[in-house]
């Protein structure tokens, strides 16, 4: 298997990897990083449970393959927070019972800071736009809908 | 009341909102090694040899486990009659056997998973495939291949119920409804497919760290097939990604002790760590049983009903699992709520070679609810009386006889649920009756109807199992209580019961929440809480937090420093039902449940659009408001997936539906416009506070509900489901 020596920042950190050219970065943050806020539920790209900000962009990270990172940022639920203080957002999850098993709450977080980067007030109907590439088995949804809408008012991803 | 009845923000919430819970896959220790396993693949064979030396000679390949290897090679919740691994010159007879496709024939470990995957491919296995027993009619047959050799018969189980005269009744009927319906197989998707680590701890114990509903039973079993005492092994559950009945048998936890117990034989030390990829998950448990359901109730002209005669077949899958029990629910939920004088009942559950079926949220009480709510409804209709009319001159009351010849426990209040529900969603009372309002006009190309059903669900083990629980509480201070711990093994699947427990341990001790912290999860840290299932946790768990409570402070008084109390609670007895008449007092407590649906099908594309949800539940007391809503929510959402879009496609014993691309489950953009959570609190005499559970109720009726909305719109009834669009216009005749 070829390698590939790549340079990313993670969360703001400059990661510098010697990659295998099949590695996703999945496996990239959860096993070589140890960053295993991002989950693992299907490594097929169906449920959405890894989902990452690539650039910005909420991507599957089980469906992004290692050497293309070289000279990108990746952001995970790890990154969210900041000096522990939780995002509008993570609050807004945390209050409202938005949270049951978690299992797909790191991919939710991600999929719904990006929408609220690029649209802070976002209607119902796009925050299920936003979302619908992200499974949950729990909760039975409206709770999160209604977390991420609670949040773009009380300050947004950020 | 300070800290029940408050919507208390969840103890686990800050970890899950940062990314920093541990779930099995999560968690990894220094120089640990990876197991993959080597699935059967085929539904039925006689493994005649498995050749491991290629695979064995793998670089970095440390072991390779088979049939031989397991001390005593068998397992299972109610009985054990599955093998751990699947092969020749085993401890126990037949265990050569692979019986569904997710048996296990081997377990390597290897330094990579890359490794172990690899080698599992090496591995050749010499089969002689037997006739595989795919029809659980077939399977019921005189003659019909023995999936147990060591059995007489391919049942499981069965029941029989008589009650009053069958005859008699039928004759007192002036209309009689027939009906046969058959419920789905149903996949549990909990987010989080299966993983664990196994390693040795400090006190030489086999540590097996993976989710479960239920660890010291899981506990009980590893030490059952592993041949090692109870206080050899601990399990410890860490964050557990969803179970819904889908993590109470064993998946991965038998073979990864087995694991580090040979490898410590062969000097060494090191962990195993295994993950399920989403196929190996959905292959490798259990599911919802299908139900194949023949039944004929009869009325009279205004209404009353006379008889009811059930057969029930469910569709058990290779090994028992719990389908001795989940039959007990189906068995007694067929006469759903009703007061009927003549009830004859014959239930069966059988193998076949397919996926087991097992325990999952309503345990049977699904399917036994869509027969009797379809009767209903159609019932109803023959007579021209309005759905709610009609159950409510049927429904059980205090003291009234249920199909097993007893009355039911506690508060008997179904009147209440069911007029509660009619009256916040479709229908109104006028002149005393109830009605459906007027319809809001449907959009453009659609049909709109509405639709009614209700049930109930028992809460707690049944049928003369002695319900217990055990908790600990610990108060900690000299003046005042400043700390208190409370132990208590109750497994956190997301419910929400870790933060109920610590709810009610503040309730009961009465401190705020703040002081109170829970140590759970781990059986060398508790003692035994029973599973989270049958919707029992709050209210085992509340009884034994509240008796453990009061000793603790009994002993603080007493100036004892910590002070500290241990309390087992028992619940009322019940007793097994008699196996002539099916007479009996099978359960303590019930949850009642109402619910109405509307939708709208396109009559063209078959599509369907539920709008609208009323989700009804006297929930006793809600311990903690928002969870209640949220397991409302969710449980309606899953039901819904149940109804509508989840076909689990098994053909000739292989699954064809092993992705979450193709099982299709709801996503965000399919929830209801409506989803209405009504919340009912009526005390129960037994429940903590008069919390009853209440899990597992928003599934009871909302499959029928649907398809009698769907016959409301359309005026065909379906009797199978899922209600995808083929089967939507094959039943308008248009294709």
């Amino acid at each position: 298997m070829a390698h590939h020596m790549i340079s990313l920042l993670v969360n703001g950190q400059k990661e510098k990897l010697l990659v295998p050219s099949n590695l996703t970065l999945l496996h990239v943050l959860r096993d070589m990083l140890g960053l295993t806020g991002t989950k693992n539920g299907c490594e097929a790209g169906e449920c959405g449970a890894c989902t990452v900000l690539l650039d910005g962009e909420p991507v599957n990270s089980c469906m992004v393959l290692a050497p293309e990172l070289d000279g990108r940022e990746v952001i995970t639920v790890e990154g969210l927070a900041k000096d522990g203080q939780l995002t509008p957002l993570q609050e807004a999850f945390a209050e409202l019972s938005a949270v049951q098993c978690g299992y797909c709450t790191p991919g939710m977080l991600m999929s719904a800071t990006a929408l609220l980067r690029r649209k802070p007030h976002p209607t119902q109907q796009d925050v299920q736009e936003a979302l619908v590439g992200n499974l949950c088995r729990c909760t039975g949804y409206q709770r999160i809908i209604d977390a991420v809408m609670v949040a773009s008012r009380t300050g947004g991803a950020e | 009341m300070q800290a029940i009845g408050k919507s208390q923000r969840r103890v686990d919430a800050l970890d899950k909102v940062l990314g920093r819970a541990a779930y099995p896959g999560d968690l990894t220790r220094p120089d640990q090694l990876h197991m993959k396993i080597l699935f059967a693949g085929r539904p039925h064979a006689i493994v005649k040899e498995i050749d491991t030396s290629k695979a064995a000679a793998l670089e970095g390949v440390c072991l390779i486990l088979t049939a031989k290897d397991v001390p005593c090679n068998e397992y299972g919740l109610q009985i054990p009659d599955q093998p751990v691994l699947c092969g020749p010159g085993s401890s126990k007879p037949y265990t050569d056997r692979v019986r569904f496709v997710g048996d296990q024939v081997a377990a390597v470990v290897a330094e990579s998973e890359e490794i172990a995957a690899a080698a599992c491919k090496l591995i050749e296995v010499t089969y002689e495939d037997l006739p595989p027993v795919l029809d659980p009619f077939e399977s019921l047959q005189e003659g019909a291949f023995l999936i147990h050799p060591d059995k007489d018969s391919n049942i499981f189980q069965s029941y029989r119920l008589r009650k009053g005269d069958l005859k008699q009744g039928f004759q007192d009927a002036d209309v009689i409804v027939e009906g046969e319906y058959h419920t789905p197989v149903q996949e549990h998707i909990f987010l989080q497919p299966e993983a664990g680590l196994a390693y040795y701890d400090e006190e030489g114990r086999v540590v097996v760290a993976a989710g479960g509903q239920w660890a010291h039973e899981e506990q009980e079993q590893i030490a059952h097939s592993l041949g090692l005492e109870l206080d050899q092994v601990r399990v410890i559950h860490p964050a557990i990604g969803g179970a819904f009945g889908g993590r109470e048998d064993i998946s991965v936890q038998i073979v990864l002790g087995l694991a580090v117990l040979r490898l410590r034989e062969k000097g060494i030390d090191r962990p195993v760590k295994i993950v399920w990829s989403r196929e190996e998950s959905i292959i490798g448990h259990h599911k919802r049983h299908a139900y194949h359901i023949k039944t004929r109730w009869g009325a009279t002209r205004d209404g009353k009903l006379t008889a009811a005669e059930v057969d029930i077949v469910a569709d058990g899958g290779a090994y028992m699992y719990t389908s001795n029990k989940v039959l007990l629910n189906a068995f007694i939920a067929c006469t759903s709520v009703y007061d009927i004088p003549n009830i004859k009942v014959d239930a069966r559950a059988v193998a076949t070679n397919k996926v087991p079926g097992g325990a999952f949220r309503g345990f049977g009480g699904p399917q036994g609810t869509f027969s009797a709510e379809s009767q209903m409804n159609k019932l109803a209709e023959e007579l021209g009386l309005d759905p709610v009319e009609f159950r409510l001159k049927n429904v059980l009351h205090k003291g009234s006889l249920t199909s097993v010849s007893t009355s039911l426990p506690g508060i008997v209040n179904i009147t209440d649920v069911l007029e509660r529900c009619a009256e916040e969603s479709f229908w109104e009372k006028r002149q005393g009756s109830w009605e459906i309002q007027e319809a809001h006009p449907e959009p453009e190309g659609f049909q709109r109807g509405v639709g009614f059903a209700c049930g109930l669900k028992n809460i707690g083990f049944s049928a003369g199992y002695q319900e217990n629980s055990w908790a600990t509480v610990e108060l900690y201070g000299s003046e005042t209580i400043e700390e208190v711990i409370v132990r208590h093994a109750a497994a956190e699947v997301g419910q929400g019961t870790h933060t109920a427990i610590v709810q009610m341990t503040a309730e009961a001790v009465g401190v705020p929440v703040e002081k109170v912290r829970i140590i759970s999860a781990d059986t060398a840290e508790t003692r035994d809480s029973g599973s989270v299932s049958a919707s029992r946790m709050t209210f085992m768990a509340g009884n034994s937090v509240y008796g453990a409570a009061k000793a603790a402070l009994k002993k603080w008084e007493e100036e004892e420093r910590p002070a500290i109390a241990t309390y087992q609670y028992l619940a009322p007895k019940t007793t097994k039902l008699d196996p002539d008449t099916g007479a009996g007092k099978p359960n303590f407590a019930y949850g009642y449940t109402a619910q109405a649906v509307e939708l709208l099908v396109d009559p063209e594309t078959g599509q369907i659009v539920v709008t609208r949800v009323y989700s009804t539940h006297d929930v006793g007391r809600a311990i903690n408001p928002d969870q209640v809503r949220g397991q409302i929510e969710g449980g309606v959402v899953q039901a819904l997936g149940y109804v509508l879009t989840e076909k689990f496609i098994q053909e000739g014993g292989y699954v064809r539906t092993d992705k979450l691309s193709t099982y299709l489950i709801p996503t965000v953009q399919d929830i209801p416009e409506v989803l209405q959570p009504v919340v009912m609190e009526n005390p129960d005499p037994n429940g903590p506070w008069g919390a009853l559970g209440m899990a597992e109720m928003p599934f009871i009726s909302l499959a029928p509900a649907v398809t009698a909305a769907l016959h409301d719109a359309t005026g065909i009834w379906f009797d199978d489901f899922p209600l995808t669009p083929e089967r939507v216009l094959r039943g308008l005749g248009k294709i």
